[in-house]
């Protein structure tokens, strides 16, 4: 028999009106959290360029895929799958429900023919058996949670929802039940046949319907209501996160434009964040999307290794003081504490294991800017690695080596206007420290090998990265400033990277003020001269772990290209932690100039490498290749630590 | 109340002795320039009492026309102004004389700090030169200053500790190096700040040089002899090399 919508009910358009309301309060709800967003400023840093697809603010690709598909909640299967199915599922059930109304309203013949056996019976009982799976085990998870989900926070108001979704869909399979007790087999409806079996007929059986049917449209509405005043508020604020989110990976700080505070003086706005009006509307809609899963915390080597801080804890600081008003409360810098905002290594893991899009990093920075440019606060070591920067332009303070001792009895061309293609670009890690100008003679070595023109600067300095991590958005900007002023007297057109982080600030933040440059990392050069018969190399069969720097992975996505590079050499070995979800050596984040409390991060990671049962482990960054092999020292007194391009030289014929 | 800090701007005092190398028995004028160590300690010592005494900081210097341009960081670590007495000695003496001149310019100075040697010469002579030809009191190794009853109560770095002084009056310190007196980075507020204090330059005045002369300078050579103490035992290969410190007598 045809299903009639309304059958048994009385009044029951009653239900759709009620809706109205409902829709109401949500509204209203999404409203006060759109007012609180709107408390932060538009920030003074210039955004980033990109050609990706977007409509007007928001970023659809991101959208449809972080934010809608989900994409990052799959990378923890089991919680991902749950999720996936109760989502879902609850979509396909409001897509019935939705044609119901279609059918009531405009009288669209939803409830005939295959369309009804196969969708409105079929598919919805699927779709509410998925969700009812789905629900269940994020209830037995919440429950019984993991330690990243309890840590610092745990988000209350889930458990009332995930009962709350179980009883609607029990309600409606029973309504189902009920109504196929009465009127016979419905087609597609296993479920609703299944209980329709066990369901009483007759009047008693007409009463269990209608007081199920109301039931379960007042539970459905109260909870559409109340879903803005709950943390499945994230089904708004997490697609909205991810659209307004700049799909390229990274913290994302932009520059900030100092000739604007020329002439400002000390009535100069205030650089940084020290309270939460400080904070953009993006960085507020961050912290009202979080959902405290502590996923960050699982990833983030500082809190992994005993430091103050936790990405998790700063998120859910900021939440609750976003939650009572303290807007413009100045305590917020002691309550996450200097040490916290400063033992952040930028490495990025937490934001790309974030499910919801949030900028943990962006945040923290915000705040060590603000520690650095308003207050000159910051750990001793790295304040006087800031001086040395300041003062010298690099940061090595009691390095042993001048700019020019790394290609002491090297010949290497110096960079010549119109006649060489490629700036071979030295920074300061691989000239002043000695293990690492190893890096720089061989890249040397293989570049002249290939053929390749090249020539060097004449002085060689640092990019400025290490100022802007430490958050010295001033000082950086006056380096890359003189750094592009260079460049473009020289004519530089094409740079060729070894430091992963020359290599981010080259490409995310001097085009920005004003670099028009290509540049190319090494690992990526040397792949492609690989490709190109250029060079040849000697497979050693040795097994050679790569270890990924944060700044060239997960940073920019060069992950193929190194491992390309290790696999012409050797045999490829992987760490559990690789890719883009690679461990940190410690170093970022201006990190390599602070004295670690707990365990340090670079021995948990140099163990890592050693418990592959590689021979080698080889990185592409100079800063990963000090940290290891320092944390290498540990567990043995092998150097095993070496770069792609010391490998290549090696094994270079010819 | 007149505060005055005497700060020079020297070649790198941290080029590695492997890259350092002299250019008419000077330090080769490719290496980078900046404020002096000790000069640096001063100057923050100097920027403390002022936020503690509302007092007025002066930066007097004795140098190169364009040292102006780093001097600019002592205006963005809290100095109120800089005066440069533009010259090119290198005589203790004459240095004095010329940072007298324009103390006596500046009115009434209650107190002048300098670093405890400059970090090009690191002779440690100026202060005392000039608070002999001001006709003050001069202490040198100083590292705290209190405003105590019109005048000061000082701690002095003495080879075995700390000594109390107090100081009646005017005088001129030289400053050491400890944890409270590490120069602060200067905020991105107080740098543009700074671009606007003002710059006062002051020719050279003639006087009289040391009866001293620089017969040569010669770099060190620079050996390493590289001595591996067992330390299988952790007391054991301390004691060995407390021993072997003492023996060669660096303790």
């Amino acid at each position: 028999m045809e299903r009639i919508p309304y059958w048994n009910i009385s009044y029951g358009l009653l239900i759709d009106l009620l809706s109205i309301p409902a829709m109401a309060v949500f509204g209203y709800g999404i409203y006060r959290h759109w007012k609180r967003i709107r408390q932060g400023k538009a920030s003074v840093r210039q955004g980033i360029t990109l050609d990706a697809l977007k409509l007007g603010p928001v970023y659809v690709w991101s959208f449809l895929t972080r934010g809608i598909v989900g994409t990052r909640i799959y990378k923890k299967p089991f919680t991902g799958i749950a999720h996936g199915l109760l989502f879902w599922g609850m979509v396909v059930l409001t897509v019935g429900t939705v044609l119901v109304f279609a059918n009531v309203l405009f009288g669209i013949p939803v409830f005939t023919g295959e369309f009804n056996r196969r969708f409105m019976g079929g598919a919805l009982d699927a779709a509410g058996v998925a969700a009812l799976a789905g629900v269940l085990f994020l209830l037995i998870r919440r429950l019984s949670p993991p330690e990243r989900l309890t840590c610092f926070k745990a988000n209350s108001g889930f458990i009332l929802i995930e009962i709350g979704i179980i009883a609607i869909i029990i309600t409606g399979f029973f309504i189902e039940g009920a109504r196929i007790a009465q009127n016979g087999i419905d087609p597609g409806s296993f479920v609703g046949n299944w209980l329709g079996f066990m369901l009483p007929t007759g009047e008693g059986g007409l009463e269990l319907h209608r007081y199920l049917w109301w039931l379960h449209g007042l539970l459905v509405l109260s909870l559409i209501a109340y879903i803005p005043f709950s943390p499945l508020a994230h089904l708004v604020l997490a697609p909205a996160n991810a659209g307004l989110d700049t799909p390229i990976p990274g913290p994302k700080m932009g520059v900030i434009d100092f000739e604007a505070f020329e002439g400002e003086g000390e009535e100069a706005p205030s650089l940084g964040v020290s309270k939460l009006a400080d904070f953009s509307r993006k960085n507020l809609l961050d912290i009202s999307t979080c959902l405290k899963c502590g996923r960050c915390h699982e990833v983030c080597p500082a809190a992994q290794t005993g430091k103050h801080l936790s990405p998790k804890g700063v998120m859910v600081t900021l939440a609750e003081y976003l939650q009572e008003g303290k807007m413009h409360d100045d305590s917020l810098l002691e309550t996450i504490s200097t040490d916290a905002i400063y033992s952040c290594t930028t490495c990025a893991a937490c934001m790309e294991a974030c499910p919801v899009s949030v900028n943990q990093p962006n945040a923290i920075l915000g705040m060590r800017q603000h520690l650095l440019m308003e207050r000159s606060e910051m750990p001793d070591i790295m304040g006087q690695a800031h001086r040395s920067l300041e003062a010298r332009q690099h940061p090595f303070i009691g390095t042993g080596f001048g700019p020019n001792d790394w290609r002491k009895g090297l010949e290497v061309p110096i960079y010549e206007r119109g006649a060489t293609e490629y700036l071979l670009w030295i920074g300061c890690s691989v000239a002043y420290e000695e293990r690492t100008q190893h890096i720089g003679r061989a890249m040397v070595a293989i570049l002249k090998k290939a053929g390749v023109s090249f020539g060097i600067l004449e002085e060689n300095r640092c990019t400025g990265d290490p100022a802007k991590q430490m958050g010295n958005e001033f000082l950086f900007s006056e380096i890359a400033g003189r750094n592009i002023e260079e460049f473009n007297e020289l004519g530089v057109t094409k740079v060729i990277t070894m430091c992963p982080h020359c290599f981010n600030s080259f490409t995310r933040h001097y085009p920005l003020l004003g670099a028009k440059f290509e540049v190319i990392p090494h690992a990526v050069l040397i792949r492609s001269l690989i490709e190109a018969g250029k060079i040849t190399l000697a497979n050693s069969g040795r097994s050679i772990c790569y270890h990924d720097p944060c700044y060239l992975g997960r940073h920019n996505n060069v992950l193929s290209e190194p491992r390309s590079v290790v696999s012409s050499i050797g045999h490829l070995v992987e760490m559990p932690r690789h890719g883009s979800e690679s461990f940190c050596c410690g170093a970022g984040g201006g990190n390599y100039w602070t004295e670690e409390e707990g365990t340090r991060i670079n021995q948990t990671r140099a163990k890592e490498a050693l418990d592959t049962g590689a021979k080698t482990i080889a990185t592409s960054c100079p800063f990963c290749m000090l940290m290891l092999t320092d944390g290498l020292k540990k567990f043995t007194e092998e150097q095993m630590v070496q770069d792609i391009a010391e490998l290549v030289c090696s094994q270079m014929e010819g | 109340m007149q505060i005055v800090v005497l700060a020079k701007v020297v070649p790198d005092y941290e080029v590695p002795s492997a890259d350092f190398e002299l250019v008419g028995n000077r330090a080769h004028p490719r290496y980078t320039r900046m404020i002096g160590l000790y000069d640096e300690n001063a100057v923050e010592l100097g920027v403390q009492l002022k936020e503690k005494l509302g007092a007025d900081l002066t930066v007097v210097s004795y140098g190169r026309n364009d040292d102006v341009q780093f001097l600019r960081k002592a205006l963005a670590m809290g100095a109120d102004k800089v005066v440069l007495v533009e010259g090119d000695s290198d005589d203790p003496y004459v240095i004095a004389a010329n940072l007298k001149d324009a103390i006596d310019r500046q009115g009434t100075v209650d107190l002048i700090l300098a670093g405890r040697q400059s970090s090009d010469m690191d002779r440690g002579v100026v202060p005392g030169v000039l608070a002999g030809m001001l006709d003050l009191p001069f202490v040198p190794q100083a590292c705290s200053v209190e405003s105590v009853d019109g005048g000061w109560k000082i701690s002095q770095i003495t080879e075995t500790g700390k000594r109390l002084l107090k100081l009646s009056g005017k005088g001129v310190l030289s400053i050491t190096s400890v944890p409270e007196n590490v120069p602060r980075i200067p905020a991105v507020k107080a740098i543009f700040a700074a671009k606007k204090k003002p710059v006062e330059k002051l020719p050279e005045i003639g006087t009289g040089k040391m009866a001293v002369s620089e017969l040569s300078v010669s770099i060190p050579k620079v050996e390493s002899n590289c001595e591996l103490i067992p330390a299988e035992d952790m007391d054991d290969a301390v004691r060995v090399l407390l021993r072997r410190l003492k023996e060669e007598r660096y303790l």
